[in-house]
């Protein structure tokens, strides 16, 4: 597509595919900030392509930021929880605001995080830092005596996260002290938190000036398994509230612009508790989801609200109207084998000629035995399903559960 | 009525339903750039292979065949250059366990459709081309068309097996038969040339022929002329059954006739069979007739030569028995199994006939019936269709096939019993029928097929004649038992195995020319040189094979790339009708005429074969040997082969399976100009 001088020039942060694509259709200028072995590939295809290695920031951390100055980019996306810190610490210099750095690496550390949305006066569970497993026996022991659980009652469970990590990485439930000891020492520290009976659900939310630009709700039918989008109108009812909260976190993290991730729950009287928030796309295929459901490019549209020469007519122009605008509801599950041993993928016939159904990214099993998962772990890949009701979507996504892809 | 009417209509709005999404995913694979179109052709694979499995939705994917293309669903494979596709692929491809290789050769064959039809121009192939292209698949492809999924295909590609199966009848309804049937009948008469014992593949394909012979709608134009001995040999080989009236009718017409008449039946049929190996369902009608009407019409009906009817007149009363419990319309095979059989003689080896006797009364277990059912059907009795297959695989011991089964050991001995010592065969098929138990030993320690816990095949067969399904499942585990007990030892199993599982007369000497650590070859002249001392009447003393003889053989593809090892049993060496010295063998795969690379093409007929057996020059049988048996007390001289023949052998090892095998110090030796 031709590019417009006069709107801004961006560095993607990370390789994704779909985001260069979209990138590519855009009228944007822009460049990739990529590690190495990306190289060939953009060469090959003529993407604009910058080599860097996101393991560490060290001194040289201001070259690559200069070198993009340098270039005339006007700011940096991140794409991938890795390369948030590094898009704070780029735009800080692109965008000549050192408190930009900052709210970064608040954005990557879970448990100041939550500190900082505790401030901001909004709701969080009970957390703490653990740094071995008598931190973990400890906490679990508390919280369930808060609970005014008696020995021997079942405990609640709580939640172990890493830090740093995107999504369900590291992710651990954990009920009883024995079982503390399968977590391997190498995994702390961590964040512990309190388990909240409630109804999980995600949020994308795209940020421009400080304000709300576009609200979605994603809803977890299980979570690490399968989401869609729009939600069902039972959650869409919480809208209010929720544009509510999130407006509290645009203050409390002080954002200007950008795309945000949180995650809450709602209790069953209608509370709102804030679980972690992201600085970067969704996993789970969201943005492409939103893409199936709504017509528009969730990357398009993420830098359209980084680039900080767009006007906000072309933001209010871009975006549709949240969940009125819907074509219908787009979903996807992630496969798990359920069998110790798998031959082969075998789409289940049902799930193949259910008239939802439009594709799968599922490969062939490499090895025969499935390794046991001990954190919530990655799926195998993912089903992508489409259609016009809510309710047949959240059944159908839930009824996959128990199937078998891989035999 | 109303209710079908409405099934229809779900049906065509399921097609539009999938279509239109099939159309938005290829808009959008079309949009993508070129580097994004990888993660776009997902739902293109997956939309498109749900359409054609719906009725006409081959027919809507053809029309579709061009947007596809341009959308790019071919970009970065060979089927992008459709004019370097190979017809003889293609049964790979559609046979693949990976829906998107199936997806994409079928597309791929549609596309090549709307060339054919001139409704696609195509840049790169003309119509002319494509036509003679998908000809020729689905020439290769024959079962594809005629044929119900086999249970290995059913296994590996599930609901695939469907849509290839659809996929070809729309080529052919698009072609035309008529462009396929010649080449069927050929491949036919090829097949039957080697007598096997299971024809139901066979007689699919002959009824489809006839099927399209007599619709009015398919013009076959001069092609199927071949075609009408092997109908007439199932539907109406005789003047009394010419327009296949039907069994009862033709029953009431055999009433009346005198001798003569009964005679010019008899002779009708038995030329029929002895000329396909088919038996028509008419000639136990007539069979079972004759037993009231005296032996010389028996004889004539069974077409015997003055050994079978010497025979037949011997065991009167056994033959009697035997049509009456194993001949009937629907065990029409057992009729030529039995004729071979009398003509083999081996009713007057002493424990034959007693043992036949045995076969008639046998109570087979509850678990033999069942498995009897399942692969057969309740036509007849289990027992009567056992026998059907006994008398079969003693008629033709070398039309044993393994099915799609890894059990080429388990039909290689079944087969080696059957020719060579019939009736050990026949007490291992009461043992396994009655008992469900096979009992064999090795090294001196039993082994019970009920005890040894899994064979070589994962899954218990079902595609064999009825002799092999229950037999094998017992051998197969004791063969891999004998295997396990050998873990650990040095050297290549076989050489404790094979004479153990198979007989006696399997020599205790073993040779092997790789070495099993490395994979590398070993001491190859040797090796040669010691197989024509042993097998080749010229270096051997011009004594004749005596005893049937496993042996190991490296199969190799049509490119000469090598496949695998395979279980054979080497049956005779000599002169064929050209003077050219040639090894006849039996392999236990159901079709033995093989391409097996570098101008190694397997015979089966023309070099002086009997029905089931293969035909190799010695010197290119010797190329893909790579295990065999010897007397160890025979042993004598290395022969003294010619350099020069020996090098024409290796050079053929060099050029094919041993090409990656051959040892570095060997490699030196051979390098240079010399």
């Amino acid at each position: 597509m031709n590019k417009d001088p006069n709107k801004g020039y961006v560095a993607l942060l990370g390789w994704s595919l779909n985001a260069v694509e979209a990138a590519e259709d855009f009228d944007r200028r822009y460049v990739v900030v990529a590690p190495d072995w990306a190289e060939d590939y953009c060469k090959q295809h003529d993407i604009p392509y910058l080599s860097w290695n996101f393991e560490r920031l060290n001194d040289r951390s201001l070259e690559i930021a200069e070198t993009l100055r340098d270039m005339g980019v006007d700011v940096a996306i991140p794409l991938f929880e890795e390369t948030v810190e590094w898009a704070g610490a780029i735009n800080s210099v692109l965008l000549d605001n050192p408190r930009l750095y900052g709210q970064a690496l608040l954005l990557r550390d879970k448990a100041l995080m939550k500190r900082r949305a505790q401030l901001g006066g909004i709701r969080v569970g009970i957390f703490e830092e653990a740094h071995d497993k008598e931190d973990v026996i400890r906490f679990l022991k508390r919280v369930n005596q808060t609970l005014l659980k008696l020995d021997g009652d079942p405990n609640d469970p709580i939640h172990l996260k890493a830090f740093d990590k995107a999504g369900c990485l590291g992710h651990r439930v954990i009920r009883t002290p024995d079982e503390v000891d399968t977590i391997p020492e190498e995994e702390f520290p961590v964040l512990m938190e309190s388990h909240l009976d409630g109804w999980e659900f995600a949020v994308e939310a795209w940020i421009h000036d400080g304000k709300i630009a576009f609200l979605n709700i994603s809803e977890y039918v299980t979570l690490g398994y399968s989401v869609f989008v729009p939600a069902t109108p039972e959650l869409e009812k919480y809208r209010p509230q929720i544009t509510a909260q999130i407006e509290k976190l645009i203050k409390a993290f002080d954002i200007d612009f950008g795309l945000i991730h949180p995650e809450y729950f709602v209790t069953s009287d209608g509370e709102m508790y804030f679980g972690e928030v992201a600085y970067r796309p969704p996993g789970f295929k969201v943005f492409e989801l939103l893409e199936r459901a709504y017509g528009f490019n969730a990357y398009q549209a993420t830098i359209m609200v980084f680039d900080p020469k767009t006007t906000e007519d072309e933001v209010k122009a871009f975006f549709p109207k949240e969940v009125v605008d819907a074509k219908g509801h787009a979903g996807c599950f992630g496969v798990y084998p359920r069998r110790r041993v798998v031959s082969r993928l075998e789409i289940p016939e049902e799930t193949e000629d259910h008239p939802y159904f439009e594709s799968h990214e599922l490969t062939a099993p490499l090895e025969e035995t499935v390794t046991k998962r001990t954190a919530f772990g990655t799926h195998w890949g993912l089903v992508y399903f489409f259609g016009d009701d809510p309710h047949t979507m959240r059944d159908l996504l839930k009824h996959q559960e128990e199937l078998d892809f891989y035999v | 009525m109303t209710t079908h009417n409405g099934d229809q209509d779900t049906e065509a709005g399921k097609l539009d339903g999938l279509l239109a999404k099939l159309d938005e995913a290829t808009e959008l694979l079309a949009n993508a750039r070129d580097f994004a179109k990888p993660g776009k052709v997902r739902r293109v694979f997956d939309t498109a292979k749900r359409v054609m499995l719906q009725d006409g939705g081959c027919a809507a994917i053809e029309r579709r065949a061009r947007a596809l293309e341009e959308a790019g669903v071919f970009n970065g494979s060979d089927w992008a250059y459709p004019q370097i596709l190979i017809p003889s692929l293609t049964p790979h491809s559609l046979k693949s366990g990976d829906p998107d290789t199936v997806v994409l050769e079928a597309l791929s064959e549609l596309r090549l459709l709307a060339v054919a039809r001139a409704a696609y121009e195509h840049p790169q192939i003309s119509a002319e081309q494509a036509h003679h292209y998908l000809t020729q698949v689905l020439a290769i492809n024959l079962e594809l068309l005629f044929t119900a999924p086999s249970e290995a295909e059913r296994e590996t590609q599930g609901r695939l097996a469907l849509l290839t199966r659809a996929l070809f009848a729309h080529l052919a309804d698009t072609i035309g038969y008529e462009h396929v049937i010649d080449q069927l009948i050929d491949e036919i008469w090829r097949i039957l040339q080697q007598r096997p014992i299971q024809v139901d593949a066979v007689k699919r394909m002959i009824t489809q022929i006839a099927v399209c012979q007599a619709n009015p709608d398919i013009d076959l134009g001069t092609s199927g002329q071949g075609a009408d001995r092997l109908v007439s040999s199932l539907f109406g080989p005789t003047q009394a059954c010419r327009e296949d009236p039907g069994l009862e009718v033709y029953a009431e017409r055999l009433q009346p006739m005198d001798a003569n008449a009964l005679q010019y039946e008899a002779t009708g049929f038995a030329r029929a069979m002895h000329d396909t190996g088919l038996v028509s369902a008419y000639h136990p009608v007539l069979l079972r007739h004759l037993l009231d009407h005296g032996d010389h019409l028996l004889a004539e009906a069974l077409g015997l030569s003055a050994t079978g009817r010497d025979c037949l007149l011997c065991y009167r009363q056994l033959v009697q028995a035997l049509i009456e419990e194993g001949v009937h319309p629907a065990t029409p095979q057992a009729v030529y199994g039995l004729a071979l059989m009398l003509e083999r003689g081996i009713l007057y080896q002493p424990p034959v006939a007693p043992a036949l006797w045995r076969q008639i009364g046998l109570p087979l277990s509850a678990w033999s019936q069942e498995r009897m059912r399942m692969a057969y059907g309740d036509a007849v009795s289990p027992r009567a269709r056992l026998l059907e297959g006994v008398l079969c695989m003693l008629g033709l011991p070398l039309g044993v096939g393994q099915g799609n089964n890894p059990t080429c050991q388990s039909a290689r001995a079944l087969s080696m019993w059957a020719y060579n010592d019939p009736d050990y065969l026949l007490q291992m098929v009461a043992w396994a029928a009655r008992d469900d138990e096979i009992i064999m030993h090795f090294e001196g320690m039993p082994l019970s097929s009920m005890a040894s816990l899994s064979g070589v095949a994962t899954n218990l067969p079902m595609d064999l004649d009825p002799v092999s399904l229950l037999v094998v499942p017992h051998l197969d585990r004791i063969y891999a038992e004998m295997g396990r007990r050998c873990i650990g030892r040095e050297g290549d199993p076989h050489r404790w195995v094979n004479p153990e599982f198979h007989g006696w007369w399997a020599g205790r000497g073993f040779r092997i020319n790789v070495d099993v650590e490395t994979g590398q070859l070993d001491q190859l002249e040797d090796f040669l040189r010691h197989f024509y001392a042993s097998y080749h009447p010229f270096y051997n003393g011009n004594q004749p094979l005596i005893h049937p003889q496993p042996a190991g053989i490296a199969v190799t593809d049509s490119a000469a790339r090598f496949i695998g090892w395979h279980a054979i049993t080497l049956l005779r060496v000599n002169l064929d009708p050209q003077d050219t010295m040639r090894a006849y063998f039996f392999n236990p795969n159901n079709d033995s005429g093989q391409d097996w690379g570098d101008d190694v093409k397997v015979s089966t007929a023309g070099h002086g074969e009997r029905f089931g057996e293969a035909s190799l020059p010695f010197e290119q049988f010797a190329s893909r040997l790579y295990i065999f048996h010897y007397d160890p007390l025979e042993r004598g001289e290395l022969a003294n082969v010619t350099q020069q023949e020996l090098d024409r052998v290796i050079g053929y090892i060099h050029r094919s399976w041993g090409a990656n095998r051959v040892p570095a110090a060997d490699l030196q030796a051979h390098s240079g100009p010399a």
